[in-house]
């Protein structure tokens, strides 16, 4: 360990930690466009400069490592003038089209221009045209116009990915980044480029002019769309500018999680941004009366009516459930208290999604987030056999993957005989056509809970979005059941 | 892949990547041979010196942009640069721009329809005690005249 | 022993060869030093003779050498820097042509001395045509068993490639040069580390200019007081100054490092031509703020040239005579600067197009009453905040000439 001083605070920072970093730790955030964490500083956006006593120039508080006695002032009279010429520099061939740009609200051109700059343009002369929609791939877009050449982007693709899609092209002023001859950004992590451009160069079709940074709610979560984990940030909008109680997921964006995924995510993952939003089913449904409105509760209350006229040795027998891995571990605990200890059930089953192929990175080939949580639960995850399936009485499904894992003919030939069929899902599809009752239920965005990883990691994660309406994750619907059926709720174990 | 450079300069590549202790360090040293021998470097050509050095097209074409002697299209025959920094300016290198500009009635940049001499103007070529200079394909002319200008245009122009 | 073996321009334009350079004593001080010294006194010795670098930069060479790890297993590289691209000079030129194996012999001395074994000589691209003399040298010298394995019959190899540029002035910074060697764009590296530590692919390298080790012969074969007697007891030895612009003789003149300059102008350049009175004279190449005639009894040394406000750099002079409208001047400064940054980083990258282009509006008579102001002021905020010399090469000039000929310029602006 180092110590220096910053700011005239003591910090104590490990050898080898840059200035920019070891202010962090006191909490000095000093400005900086094309310095990021995750790789080496590169020093050319110029914006971190600092004063180090004893030293005749300002240095780069990125690129310069603690000393043992050292003074640092990051905000004197001449940091503050050369941030201001920096910002001034970047600032004269940059378009003013902050208006219409997504950047804007949490653009580092903008917030350190109110900081530092609020100066008046200077810049009479002629700007640089160039092309302001460059697809570059993978629905992203280049302006070149916004470009200020920190080359994070160049940076991300040879060093992360090391796909090195993107380059830079001649020099000077006349310095672009671009793809070879369009040959196109085509890697599963293409989305994190739109995440670490500082400016609003590179943009996402998926979200362009879809909504205002400022109107974005963003909370963090862990992504249920592989075993992995990564942290993730949902931003959604509730209410205005939307209309009344309307919700919407306008993107997902890498979390922080250094044990996990640093500061990347995948773009399956980012897409599971329509896992939230699309095809979701917002009300119980009977399917005999489907226009008729009914509460959870009462669907709830019939359910466990009819289990309980099922006399407890027969239980095993005529009850089967189909699980799944997406549940939290909260759930699973519930679930398993529910159905295997108080029931007595043997027939419990999972039906996930289909593994798909893992990218050697993140992405992993498991297609859920808590299969280490079933297990840990006390469960032996494995897929439901259709004709024990059938012999059954009532079935509850969690889920609706079990089409990924058998015809919709099969199942449906399977299902035609149980008098009392229960389906819980997020979202509609096929299957809604064998269940007796429909649930709604919460996707994990909607959920707090826990996830065990891949690597054995128990993260736990608050609601990112607040459910619509009469969507209950299934902890809820669980321990209304537990109650129903006379059970003691109790504290659902952790896993 | 379209593209092969000669045998005489696929041997000579052969020779000038091997004192780099990475293949990749011979990029500046190849793409000459391949100038040399076209003209220019091609996409094809691009993409047959980036299999040959283990690189990525996309890292030949950020260098051959970089370089201004470098040349991503056709240009004439012969090379023509004329010296614009400030010892050929104050020894009137503009007035021997202008002159080339009307004698081959092509700007700077700009190469004679007949493809024979394409004119550039560059900044300093180390010659300044020769002040006006011009390179003619890299041949050094210093204090240079309209006379001798028109004499070398004259000459490039008869030879076949 | 003749006069030409200590002159790193022998008289005699035919007398590059290895058979004239041996004539005249050539490698006897590399034999000397790898067949009699050890290597960390052949360091010491070049230091305490305290050779500047001859680039621009002025950093004491054996200082330099001496930063280079001892030992280790990692290869050490030695790069020269021939990449003479500062408008205003043309001495390295000069030496590639007239006396290369001066230079060879200068590489195999601190290779030995440093521990390299392989060097790349960084030829800029427009000298192609030329660096053939250099080539042939190094053939001869490989022939001859001064360059290879076993230099002099002892266990010291050295092999020499000639790497050429491709046309970019920024190549000619020491780091921008390494990049260049390594087969990408020639943009600089952020220091530290420094290329003594961190250098050609990641190991320890030695980077000089080529005057500077054409010298290295005579201060090892001499010693450094003989140096340092030659020059000025700080700042010794003799440098190749480059004269051009308004004078009868144009040329390049070996003198004492401390030579007035109005010695170099007017008793070997030959003053302006009839009817030319100096408005201005450029010290060390573009890059060195200009002096006015008033100046011109400063002395062409480092300590000198920092006390007027401006540098040594590569000791190019480039005299402006009184028919030169300074805006003539201008104008070619701020083109150059903005047509040779790299553009990697935000102040030199804007900085110098910005400038460029009021400059331009001013040529095109548009000038605006607070251009020149807002010219001193981007200088000012380019100055010291970019990734490289560069931007403080750029910002400089431009600002003492603004500054200097403010009255003439305004002028231009109203006009």
């Amino acid at each position: 360990m180092v110590g220096l001083k910053i700011d005239g605070l003591p910090v104590r920072a490990a050898e080898g930690t840059s200035v920019l970093k070891a202010a962090e730790l006191v909490g000095i955030a000093i400005p900086h466009f094309c310095y990021h964490p995750a790789f080496e500083a590169e020093g050319n956006c110029r914006m971190c400069l600092v004063e180090v006593e004893g030293l005749p120039k300002l240095e780069l508080a990125c690129s310069t490592a603690v000393k043992e006695g050292m003074t640092v002032w990051t905000s004197t009279p001449c940091v503050i003038q050369a941030r201001r010429d920096v910002l001034e520099f970047l600032l004269a061939e940059h378009p003013l089209d902050c208006p219409i740009c997504d950047k804007a609200g949490e653009c580092k051109l903008q917030d350190y221009y109110e900081r530092y700059g609020l100066f008046a343009g200077r810049f009479v002369e002629a700007k640089e045209k160039r092309n302001k929609k460059v697809a570059i791939g993978k629905g992203l877009l280049l302006d070149r116009e916004r470009c200020i050449l920190c080359t994070r982007c160049v940076r991300f693709l040879r060093k992360v990915t090391g796909t090195g899609e993107l380059g830079v092209f001649e020099r000077g002023v006349r310095a672009e980044i671009g793809t070879y001859d369009g040959v196109p950004v085509d890697n599963n992590y293409s989305g994190n480029l739109v995440d670490i451009c500082p400016v609003g160069a590179i943009t996402d079709a998926d979200f362009r002019f879809k909504t205002r940074a400022w109107f974005l709610k963003k909370r963090p979560t862990v992504c249920p769309r592989c075993s992995r984990g990564c942290a993730v940030v949902v931003e959604s909008v509730s209410g205005y500018p939307l209309g009344e109680g309307q919700r919407r997921i306008f993107r997902i964006k890498a979390g922080e999680n250094p044990a996990v995924n640093g500061s990347w995510i995948c773009d399956f993952g980012r897409a599971g941004r329509r896992d939230i939003d699309e095809n979701r089913h917002v009300r119980v449904i009977r399917s005999a009366a489907p226009e008729e409105e009914l509460s959870w509760q009462k669907g709830l209350a019939a359910i466990a009516a009819r289990v309980r006229a099922v006399p407890g040795p027969e239980r095993p027998g005529k009850i089967a459930v189909v699980l799944n891995s997406r549940m939290t571990c909260e759930e699973m605990a519930l679930a398993k208290r529910v159905f295997a200890e108080s029931l007595g059930l043997g027939k419990i089953f999972f039906a996930d999604p289909k593994p798909g192929a893992g990218d050697g990175f993140l992405l992993t080939e498991e297609r859920v987030p808590n299969a280490r949580g079933a297990v840990q639960a006390g469960f032996s995850p494995r897929l439901p056999d259709l004709a024990a399936l059938a012999a059954t009485e009532i079935l509850f499904i969690f889920g609706s993957h079990l089409l990924e894992h058998f015809s919709e003919e099969a199942v449906s030939r399977a299902l035609a005989g149980i008098p009392s069929k229960f389906l819980f899902s997020a979202h509609t599809g096929p299957l809604d056509r064998s269940a007796e009752l429909v649930f709604p239920i919460a996707v994990p965005a909607e959920k707090s809970g826990t996830y065990v990883n891949v690597d054995g990691l128990r993260q736990s994660f608050g609601r990112a979005v607040e459910p619509p309406p009469g969507v209950v994750p299934e902890l809820e619907v669980l321990a209304y059941l537990a109650n129903g059926l006379g059970l003691s709720r109790g504290v659902p174990d952790a896993c | 892949m379209s593209y092969t450079p000669s045998a005489a300069a696929l041997k000579k590549i052969q020779g000038l990547i091997v004192p780099y202790p990475e293949r990749s360090a011979a990029l500046l040293p190849v793409l000459r041979v391949l100038q040399e021998e076209s003209g220019f470097v091609s996409p094809e050509a691009e993409a047959w010196v980036a299999a040959k050095l283990g690189i990525q097209p996309i890292r030949v074409r950020e260098v051959l942009t970089f370089y201004t002697m470098l040349r991503r299209k056709p240009a004439g025959k012969t090379t023509i640069r004329v010296c614009r920094n400030l010892s050929c300016t104050l020894a009137g290198a503009e007035d021997i721009i202008g002159f080339l500009r009307e004698k081959l009635g092509v700007g700077p940049g700009g190469t004679t329809p007949d493809g024979r001499i394409t004119l550039e103007t560059v900044e300093c070529l180390g010659n300044c005690d020769q002040a006006p200079c011009l390179q003619v394909d890299g041949i050094d002319y210093g204090r240079v005249t309209k006379d001798m200008v028109a004499a070398l245009v004259g000459e490039l122009e008869a030879h076949e | 022993m003749s006069e030409d073996a200590v002159r790193l321009l022998p008289a005699d334009e035919s007398s590059w060869r290895l058979e004239a350079y041996v004539r005249r004593g050539g490698y006897e001080a590399a034999r000397k030093a790898v067949a009699s010294m050890a290597p960390q006194d052949i360091i010491a010795e070049v230091r305490r003779a305290g050779i500047r670098g001859r680039g621009g930069a002025g950093f004491p060479a054996g200082l330099k050498w001496s930063f280079v790890p001892q030992g280790g297993p990692a290869p050490k590289y030695l790069c020269v820097n021939a990449d003479e691209g500062e408008p205003g000079t043309f001495k390295d030129r000069a030496i590639l042509v007239r006396n290369p194996h001066a230079l060879i012999e200068g590489m195999i001395i601190v290779a030995f001395g440093v521990g390299i074994r392989t060097a790349f000589v960084y030829v800029r691209g427009e000298y192609a045509r030329i660096a053939g003399r250099l080539e042939e040298a190094l053939a001869e010298a490989r022939a001859g068993g001064f360059l290879g394995r076993g230099i002099f019959g002892s266990d010291f190899d050295l092999e020499v490639v000639v790497h050429f540029g491709a046309g970019a002035y920024i190549c000619g910074e020491e780091t921008a040069l390494l990049e260049s060697v390594e087969g990408r764009r020639g943009q600089p590296r952020l220091k530290p580390p420094f290329p003594a530590v961190i250098g050609l692919f990641r190991s320890p390298t030695v980077i000089n200019n080529v005057e500077t080790l054409a010298n290295v012969p005579s201060i090892v074969g001499r010693g450094a007081d003989w140096f340092l007697a030659r020059g000025l007891a700080k700042d010794g030895g003799t440098r190749l100054f480059g004269v051009s612009g308004a004078v009868r003789r144009p040329g390049l003149y070996e003198l004492p490092v401390g030579t007035p300059l109005r010695t170099i102008i007017e008793t070997h350049a030959g003053g302006p031509p009839e009817g030319v009175a100096i408005k201005a004279i450029i010290p060390g190449g573009l890059s060195a703020p200009m002096l006015m005639a008033g100046e011109l009894d400063t002395c062409m040394d480092f300590d000198s040239l920092a006390g007027a406000c401006t540098m040594i750099g590569s000791a190019g002079i480039i005299v402006i005579g009184d028919r030169t409208p300074i805006l003539d001047v201008l104008k070619v400064m701020a083109r150059f600067y903005a047509h040779e940054s790299c553009g990697q980083c935000a102040p030199c990258r804007i900085g110098t197009s910005w400038i460029h282009k009021i400059v331009s509006r001013i040529a095109e008579g548009k000038g605006r009453p607070a251009d020149l102001d807002l010219i001193l002021e981007l200088a000012d905020g380019m100055k010291g905040r970019t990734l490289c010399p560069m931007g403080d090469a750029a910002a400089l000039p431009v600002r003492a000439l603004v500054t200097k000929f403010r009255d003439e310029l305004e002028r231009a602006v109203s006009r």
